[in-house]
């Protein structure tokens, strides 16, 4: 019997690969070379192992790689070479400074600040936390922020209350605010989320976009300071904390940090070097590279010894990495094949009829078609997968290539209603303070607000910017 | 004897450990008891590491060891413990992290017996098999909640489904009343000896009230059953345990769960039949289980102690 339900567990692995048996020997639709068949079909058998994950993501990576190579898509060392650019190496030196920085004690530090600013009426305090939450995600990815903060919610919580059964409400308005700060604002500079990355790819490698760090920054902060209040008022207004004072829990959160001591030397450097960092990711980053600045700051970790290479050895997860690798060489493969241009294709045809087929509408359904996605796959793979189609859309129909990029990766981030389709989310629910059911509640008002959001971005802000 | 009691933090799982702990108690069991928490995503799995040693640095419980804390409490109360008050305030830094796959606690128990508790992470079902697996155990006690209606099929699968794919015996405590009156079940399989045996031994030690229950499906078939009452009431004899003996006329699952709602405890035997026969027909105390009103012990021989026993 162990046999069997192995072999039902992995049930979706057979019918992967029966679909792409059943694609690869159907007649090839118009437009579509035989090269581009095949290319299509491990896309489709990829996305449906991205949605169902038979086998662990990184799993999902040599898959690709190994099948690119396989059907004759690309030769063994293209293939390598589209697993590790200069955007992989940004991606993992990003996620080694994340590393670097949450060893230290900055957490309680931070928490003291907020609360200091804020003072102790609850609705402040939720709104520090968002912002708070989302101005470190911009810089550092929502994976280290949601786990540096965890902990602040939780002595908020735990000192207002001993007993838990009488602040539910506060409970959850806390951690959803450090949730979703967190979540909306990865989208804020480049290091902010990996998915950034994978778009800087697309539009370099294949339409020789070049996007600055800065210049990002320019394009997508100011959604990030439109998100901070709807979703600090959403959560409020939403569960009404059951208590509106919170000075005995900031008493103890101020007990809690004064038994740890001062900032230390190290604190201080850490600080200095991660500045140091995002500063030459706004400047010198444009001729030496992004992931070539990361690795830069990295070495400067090392080289202080503020960080251990066993600590990065076991905070960063190395297997995201391939997976990021696998979905920008499967993106590749998609254009170069013509894939992505008879996706955009079909689509346009379909879409012409009511009008979505330039501009602001073409845009609104980016968005949704995200949005969507986003729910049931990572954001970096829904960007990877999606990217290369809405870009080649954009292309096809004279809508600005940049906009179409930035909707898809600001969409991708909006995963409010399920706590499983974003880190930030999942490792917040990971607390067992939250339900699923929590998320829904608030989620969807956040959700129809982002969505205006966006379109009132792409109808004003990036207007002015020309896009 | 080993004990596994799996708990979710709700009044069910709580009356179960209560019960299991009652059991253990009299049987000079070794206890563990295991809570189960949805598995995180493994691509977020390091930053949730570095979360709990963040939790850790601010001295927090780790979330699912509050429950755990919950059980050893009960188990305090009924005596099967010794643990002192004095060092709960720091329990969670005792937990180790990893042991088997788990995070643990050690306590020893009352009669030297050894409490374990345990903290796994991922699908209810399959973790509750494998921490069973692991430690060799030779009761599962999993609390269900006795929803109706639609619930029932998402609330109390896990139960259900433990109770289906497990190696080991598995008690089902739904519904756990203050008494003790056993329903033995027997219909004259190996299986239901080892029923009437570890039954025996349980009534034995809980001082309980027994009834011998065979279930003839036809008139002719009445004869055998009646046979089959008076030899598992000779077992009980022997080992000390007066036992009544009722034989009724029907489909095996309905008439049982009929005369359980006169008993608190429902033991009968289960030989894990074939997937195409439970397919089909569906195996009688799974239907007891998920139709009936009480507690169910469901025996089985341990494949794995067979199999070394045999090979030495």
């Amino acid at each position: 019997m162990p046999f069997i339900s192995e072999l039902i567990k992995r049930r979706w692995i057979f019918i992967g690969f029966a679909l792409g048996a059943v694609l690869l020997s159907i007649p090839i639709p118009e437009g579509l070379t035989p090269i581009g068949m095949r290319a299509l079909t491990l896309v489709i058998v990829s996305f449906l192992f991205f949605i169902t994950e038979p086998i662990p993501l990184p799993g999902i990576a040599l898959f690709i790689a190994v099948f690119e190579v396989l059907l004759g898509l690309a030769k063994p060392t293209a293939v390598a070479q589209s697993f590790m650019s200069d955007s992989i190496f940004f991606i993992m030196g990003s996620l080694m400074i994340a590393a670097a920085l949450v060893k230290q004690n900055l957490d309680k530090r931070i928490a003291l600040a907020i609360v200091r600013v804020t003072g102790p009426k609850i609705q402040w305090v939720i709104l520090g936390l968002v912002t708070v939450s989302a101005l470190l995600s911009s810089f550092i990815g929502e994976h280290t922020v949601a786990a540096m903060m965890l902990p602040v919610g939780v002595a908020l919580i735990h000192f207002s209350s001993r007993d838990g059964r009488q602040v539910r409400n506060l409970s959850i308005a806390i951690l959803l605010s450090i949730a979703y700060g967190a979540m909306v604002a990865g989208i804020g500079t480049p290091s902010g989320g990996t998915r950034n990355a994978i778009m800087l790819e697309y539009w370099k490698e294949l339409y020789g976009i070049e996007m600055t760090y800065f210049s990002w920054i320019i394009h997508a902060y100011p959604i990030i300071f439109l998100e901070i209040p709807c979703i600090a008022f959403v959560l409020y207004r939403t569960f009404k904390p059951e208590i509106k004072d919170l000075s005995r829990a900031i008493a103890g959160l101020r007990k809690s940090v004064r038994e740890s001591g001062q900032m230390t030397k190290e604190d201080w450097l850490t600080v200095a070097i991660f500045m140091l960092t995002v500063l030459m990711w706004m400047t010198i980053s444009d001729t030496i590279g992004l992931g070539i600045t990361a690795l830069m700051g990295v070495l400067l970790f090392l080289v202080a010894g503020l960080v251990r290479w066993e600590d990065l050895n076991n905070s960063v997860n190395w297997g995201i990495i391939l997976v990021y690798g696998g979905a920008i060489s499967l993106g590749v493969v998609m254009k170069r094949t013509g894939v992505a241009e008879w996706i955009s294709l079909s689509f346009l045809r379909w879409m012409e009829p009511i009008g979505i087929h330039e501009g602001l509408p073409l845009l609104a359904a980016i968005s949704l078609m995200t949005l969507f996605l986003a729910a049931f796959v990572s954001s970096g793979a829904t960007v990877g997968l999606l990217g290369p189609i809405t870009l080649n859309i954009a292309s096809l129909s004279g809508t600005s290539l940049i906009a179409a990029g930035f909707v898809t990766v600001i969409s991708s981030s909006f995963s409010f209603l399920t706590p499983v389709a974003s880190p930030a989310c999942n490792i917040i629910y990971g607390s067992g303070y939250l339900k699923r059911s929590n998320f829904l509640k608030a989620g969807w008002k956040l959700l129809l607000v982002s969505f205006i959001s966006i379109l009132l971005m792409s109808l004003s802000y990036w207007r002015l910017l020309k896009l | 004897m080993k004990f596994l009691m799996c708990t979710d933090g709700d009044e069910n799982a709580e009356s179960a450990i209560r019960f299991g702990g009652k059991l253990a108690k009299e049987m000079n069991a070794d206890v563990s008891i295991v809570h189960i928490r949805p598995p995180v995503s493994a691509s977020s799995r390091p930053q949730l590491i570095t979360a709990r040693k963040k939790l850790g640095e601010w001295n927090f419980n780790i979330p699912g060891i509050e429950y755990l804390i919950r059980a050893k409490e009960i188990l305090a109360e009924i005596g099967l413990t010794r643990s002192g008050p004095e060092k709960e305030a720091k329990v969670s830094q005792a937990f180790r992290a990893n042991v088997d796959g788990a995070t643990e606690l050690h306590l020893i128990g009352e009669h030297g017996g050894l409490v374990r508790l345990r903290l796994r992470e991922g699908h209810p079902v399959e973790e509750i098999l494998e921490e069973a697996d692991l430690g060799d155990y030779d009761l599962i006690i999993v609390g269900s909640s006795g929803h109706q209606g639609i619930s029932r099929y998402f609330v109390g699968s896990t139960a259900l489904r433990v109770a289906d794919l497990a190696a080991c015996s598995v008690l089902i405590a739904k519904n756990i009343r203050e008494d003790d009156n056993f329903l033995l079940c027997t219909d004259g399989s190996r299986l239901s000896e080892r029923a009437e045996i570890l039954g025996a031994e349980m009534a034995q030690v809980l001082g309980a009230k027994v009834t011998v229950l065979s279930v003839a499906e036809a008139e002719e078939d009445r004869e055998s059953a009646e046979k089959l009452t008076r030899r598992a009431g000779m077992i009980l004899a022997q080992m000390g345990v007066e036992a009544q003996q009722k034989v009724r006329m029907g489909h095996p699952s309905d008439e049982i769960i009929d005369e359980a709602k006169d008993h608190d405890i429902v033991v009968m035997g289960s030989s894990g039949s074939s997937a195409v026969r439970k397919f089909f027909i569906g195996s009688t105390p799974l239907k007891v289980i998920e139709y009936g009103e009480c507690p169910v012990l469901i025996v089985r021989e341990k494949r794995g102690k067979i199999a070394l026993q045999s090979m030495n």
